[in-house]
This record gives structure tokens, sequence and C-alpha cells, in this order.
């Protein structure tokens, strides 16, 4: 759509562009140290932070530039899946997307993906924004950049040394949902988060979920953070204007707004199923009268599975054998990609490393999807092996050097399923896509 | 007493965020393997604590939590002060241990009202302490990791279960020299997560001696031990070469 630089950017283009020239500086000094951070090698936030700290007045320019308008957001798990989703459903409509890259959901991660798509003035030639936004910094952020709908996915069980109430952060999250000026997309299937204030709003108030059933047939349910803090610590009884209905393996149906919609996802599991329950509402609260069920269909078609979350690669070169990756930073997400294997997988590598600073919650995890585990690795090899043999599950090599358990994981004979899953975190999920011959640095989302 | 030696958590949904039940599974698992018979039993709010209890657990949780299982705690204390008195073992962590202790002072100034088994009151700190830990004790070198803002103030006559040669601890000063954890006869309170006894099986073995003496039992250990301790050294070994070494900022506080 390139009528994207016409009317709706109205607001900067009433700007002199003397104004915008005022950027200029900026703008290349952030290009500049974003160009020599990726020759050495890495996705920083650095030229992002430079850049707000040279042109503070920078990112809200951001805010008036899409015709669509800005999209947040928000959850502990499952933001980048969602924002992945919400993209590809909005280019299968033949919209341009501006994102930010997996992670990069800091105020100054916002401004490092500017600096990649900007001109040296700061125009982003997109139809609409994108963003994953961590929830500490989501209310202050939607401030600058008024968006139009704002996704609340979850409040779970997080890294506790960040916010170690949980209640806090539903209340970020719920505080940021007050700024969205057209709808809130809010999980009726979360005990918090199902609470919301409908007065409270500016926009409206859409909800999505997974149905009763499915949600009484997944072994530890939807794994959402207790209420602890109200009378009910469950949910508030709200019927889902997305609703997925079923799901066989990676094949799902979500009911929005009465219509079913048959989807593939890129990924197996519920929690996958209800973050695109939730991409398609944020999508068609964006598009209104133009979206299209088959053109949400053929977005999911396209959409190829986001790093560690259900990617397949090769085990080595020539060989049949696969590794599908499966990425986990908490204990809801690891109980979710657990509950969501198809019998106890023949082969098995688990590994954890210091980006995961504190992992007593494995021991909060039921680990009775898996009957052994090949290899144990990482710099935690010992502390996963030692949760396992607690839990039961055999375990054949602890070699806490990650490119040796690789090794290891090669030489094991074939099986019939001709496939193997890497239980891992985000840093060594990295590490293995590395190992194995897929080392790109920058994550994007394209 | 029954046959079967009873272990029972408390509050398990509410308080249990820090893999607390890793300390319950260390109880079962280890008093299997030593030949007793086991029963395991979750105590939620409204529900009534069992009789004869070997071994009561208490884990960590927000304050919101500790607020919610307030009064069903204080309607518990007869009960729960009887364990403390049997000689049965008690292990509670965070704000477990805050609820058994006289109260908490939250940052606003607001108090928690704990049970008064503990001899120690909780201030809530701005800062938090996060990291590995490591403390010398009566059983050993103690390891594992801390994530708490919470300094404990003891009694007059109390004293610390251990001392911190590495990482901030709960009492005194945070740091090297600093106090961690308390004791009061077979009671423990704790800020070590981890959880703390995968970690520390000789801890967990001097406490499940006792709770088996207390029966005129002998705790006997065998291979299945030897197998979970080896996995445990090769932890503790890696945590100890990290510990003075690896600093973890707390942010969003
Ligand atoms: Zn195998």
């Amino acid at each position: 759509m390139s009528e994207a630089g016409s009317g709706a950017s109205a607001p900067s283009s009433r700007t002199a562009r003397g104004g915008r020239i005022r950027y200029v500086p900026a703008i290349a000094a952030g290009k500049l140290a974003r160009w020599a951070t990726r020759l050495r090698g890495g996705g920083s936030a650095f030229p992002g932070y430079l850049t707000n700290k040279l042109a503070p007045s920078l990112l809200p320019t951001l805010a008036g530039q899409f015709p669509y308008g800005v999209v947040f957001v928000l959850g502990s798990n499952g933001k980048t899946t969602t924002t992945h989703m919400i993209s590809e459903v909005l280019r299968a409509h033949g919209l341009t997307v501006f994102t930010n890259p997996t992670g990069a959901n800091l105020p100054q991660g916002v401004t490092s993906a500017l600096l990649a798509d900007a001109t040296l003035t700061g125009r982003v030639r997109a139809d609409v924004a994108v963003l994953e936004v961590d929830e500490g910094y989501a209310a202050d952020l939607a401030d600058v950049l008024s968006p139009k709908v704002i996704v609340a996915l979850n409040v779970q069980i997080d890294q506790l040394y960040r916010f170690f109430e949980t209640e806090r952060v539903a209340d970020m999250m719920l505080d940021a949902a007050t700024r969205a000026s057209h709808q809130v997309i809010v999980n009726r299937d979360d005990p918090y988060l199902s609470k919301i204030d409908e007065r409270g709003l500016r926009g409206k108030a859409v909800y999505f979920g997974a149905s009763a059933e499915l949600v009484q047939a997944s072994a530890h349910g939807l794994v959402n953070a207790t209420d602890t803090r109200s009378d009910v610590a469950g949910i508030a009884g709200r019927a889902a204007d997305s609703e997925v209905v079923s799901t066989r393996g990676r094949e799902v149906t979500v009911v929005l707004d009465g219509a079913p919609i048959d989807l593939t996802l890129p990924a197996r599991g519920l929690h996958y199923a209800v973050d695109a329950a939730a991409a398609v509402a944020a999508a068609s609260g964006v598009l209104g009268s133009k979206f299209r069920a088959e053109a949400a269909a053929a977005g999911f078609a396209a959409m190829a599975p986001a790093y560690g979350r259900g990617e397949v690669i090769p085990l080595a070169p020539g060989r049949d054998d696969v590794v599908e990756f499966v990425m986990f930073k908490n204990a809801p997400s690891l109980q979710l990609n657990l509950d969501a294997m198809e019998g106890a997988p023949e082969r098995v590598l688990m590994a954890i490393d210091e980006g995961t600073p504190d992992i007593s919650w494995i021991y909060d995890v039921d680990f009775d999807a898996l009957d052994h585990v090949d290899v144990v690795s990482g710099e935690k090899a010992h502390q996963v092996a030692l949760r396992l043999a607690y839990a039961g599950v055999r375990v054949g090599v602890v070699e806490p050097d990650v490119a040796k358990a690789v090794e290891l994981m090669r030489a094991l004979p074939g099986t019939a399923g001709r496939r193997q899953f890497w239980l891992v975190n985000y840093e060594i999920m990295m590490q293995g896509r590395k190992l194995l011959g897929h080392g790109d640095q920058e994550v994007a989302r394209r | 007493m029954s046959e079967t030696t009873r272990i029972v958590q408390l509050y398990p949904d509410l308080l249990g965020v820090t893999g607390d039940r890793g300390n319950v599974a260390v109880f079962e698992t280890r008093l299997r393997a030593a030949g007793a018979e086991v029963d395991v039993v979750a105590v939620g709010i409204g529900e009534p604590l069992p009789s004869d209890i070997d071994v009561l657990v208490i884990g960590n949780g927000p304050l919101s939590a500790m607020r919610r299982v307030g009064s069903d705690l204080h309607e518990k204390r007869p009960a729960i002060a009887e364990v403390f008195t049997s000689g049965a073992v008690v292990f509670a962590v965070g704000a477990g241990a805050e609820l058994l202790s006289h109260g908490t002072i939250s940052l606003e100034g607001e108090r928690v009202d704990g049970l008064g088994l503990f001899p120690f009151t909780v201030t809530r700190s701005r800062e938090r302490r996060v990291g590995y830990i490591v403390a010398d004790s009566e059983h050993g070198q103690i390891v594992g990791f801390e994530d708490h803002a919470a300094s404990w103030q003891l009694d007059a006559g109390a004293a610390p279960l251990a001392k911190v040669t590495a990482g901030r601890g709960s009492i005194g000063e945070p740091g090297v020299g600093a106090g961690e954890s308390i004791r009061v006869g077979e009671a423990y309170a704790t800020n070590v997560q981890g959880p703390a006894l995968p970690l520390n099986p000789a801890w967990a073995d001097a406490m499940l001696t006792a709770v088996l003496a207390r029966r005129g039992l002998e705790y006997a250990r065998t291979r299945e031990h030897e197998r979970l301790d080896a996995l445990a050294r090769g932890a503790r070994e890696k945590i100890l070469s990290l510990a003075h070494v690896t600093q973890i900022t707390a942010i969003g506080l």
C-alpha cells in the first residue's frame, strides 16, 4: 500500500522539512553505531540508546507515520510469536509492516529497529507498526507512540528477579491497555487480565481464548498466574470474541466473531493456538472491514517458524534427521511446550546456560512428557540433570560443553521418527543453530 | 504414630513459585530410597493440617500471596506450633519463612503478621539481593541462589545458621560475613533457593536422619543417594566456581 506516505502521516508532514532535518545527525550517528556493532557481531540496543539520547523527540514522530496505526503486543510469554503472527496476517492483506526484531522490546530496541528502516530524516515507509513491548515500559511507550491496538497476552510467572509480584506485572499491562485508542485485545483465560475494568478504557475490550474443552484437555491448562490479590483466584467469566475451538497438531480452528477460520500454525501447542486467536483479533482490529479470513489463513501459511519456536534444522548436512528447537525461558513456556509433545520423544537434548540465572522453577515443571533425555548440556547441565533425576527421567550423558553435546547428539543412531527435540534456553538455541550451520546474528522477523 | 512418614506442603499453589516442590521431592525421594514409606499431603486454604506430621514444608511467593493465606494460617497456628514442639522437621523458604517469623514490614510500611515461631522480624528493602550464594554452616557449605528483598532482624539471643562467603545473605550487612538462614530445633527458615535441598544433600540428610530417629529408625544411604549426590556435586562445583564472579543486577524494582 503505497498511499502510506500521504494522508495519514499528516502529523509529521506538518513538521517543516527543516524540522525533520534536525534528526539527520542523530540518525546518522545511530546508523553508524548500528553498522559498527553489527560488524562486531552483535544485535545491540546501543545504537537506539545513542539515538534516543541525541534526539529524544525522534521516537514520538513515529506515532503519526503509520496510516493503520501502531500495535503493541504485551505479555509474559508469546510476545515474539504473536507479533510475528500479526505482522504476517497484515502483510497477507497487502500492508507493509514495520516491526522490531525479536526481544528488542525496550524503547532503545524500538529505536534501533527504526534506525534499520528509516531514512536519514526519520521516515519509515510502512502502513502499520507492530511492536512487542516489555511490560515495564509499555505505559510510557504508549504515551509516546499512541497505539491504536494493544494486545495483552498473559501474566505468567516469569523471571522472578525482575518483577517478583505477578500483580505488578498485571497492573503494568492493564495500565498500558487504558492507552489504546481503538481496541484492547485481552486474554479472557488469564485470571488477572480477564478482570480488566472496561470502564477505564479508551478503546473497546475484545476477548480471546481457548474453549473450555481445550483448556481442560491440556495437561496443565494454560499455566497463567493465579490471581493472589482478589477473592476470585481464577478467571472472570467472559465470552470470547476470538476463540480456539479445535487443535489437531498444527491445524487449528479459531472462531472470530462467529465465523470459523482454519489456520496452520508454525508450531504445535495450545499456547501457540491461543496466540493465534489473539493475532487474528488484533489484525481484525487494525483492518476493520478490510479483514479477510482467507488472507489471515494465507498469512499463517506463509509464516516461517520464529527462531527456536518449532524451527526445524537438519542435524547434519546430507542427513534426513532433523532437529526441532523447543525454546523456553520460564516454567510456563517449558510446561506448555512439554504438554504439546505427541508422545515421549525418542531423541532429546536439554540444555540451559547462565543466560537464565535462576532455574529454581524447573522443579515447578512436570516432566511426565519425557521418559528420558539423551544429553543434558550447558553451564547448568548438572542442575538440570539433578532435577530430571528427581523427576524420574532417565539421563544418558551430562556434557556441559554444548559443542561436544551437539556431537554426541549427531552420533546417536537415527530413529524412525528422524527427529530430535532440543529443549533449550534462548542463548543455547542461538549457539545450537550456529553449530548446525545456521548462525545468523540478527534475529529478524521477516 | 502411623507407619508412614508424612510430608506436608502448605499452600503449594500460592507459596510455591521458586521450585519449592523440589524440596518436597528431596524429602520424599530420599526417604523412599532409604526404605521408608512416605505420603505427601498438600494443604491449602480451608483444609485442616493432618495429624502425625514428620516434615512440614512452606515455600516462597509474592507479598499478595502472603496476605491471602494470612487469616487461614493464623487459624492453623496451634497445629503448626505443635509441629515445631513435636520435633518434626520444618523447612520454610522466603515468604513461607517470613510468615512463620514475627512478621514482615513492607516497603510501604504495611505489616503482615507472622506466627512468631521463628525468632526474627523481616523488613523489605528496595534493593533486591539476587545471585548465587555460598554460606558455611554446621551442615557444611550451603550453596544456592538467592532472590529476595528481605532483611531479617533476629531476636536477642538468636544466631544465624550460616555465614555468607559469597553472595548477600539475609541477616546483617549484605555480603561476605552476613548471616543466612536460622535454625530452631529441627525447624529451618531460609532464603536459599535453587531449590536448596537438591543442591545441599548433606543438609537434607541431617534433617532426614532426625526425622527417622524420632521414629526410632536409622536413615540408611543407598546407591540411589549416591547417584543423586554425584549430580549434586557437579552442580555445586559449577556454582562455587561462579559464585564469586557472577553479578546479577535486579532491574525494574
Ligand atoms: Zn534416546
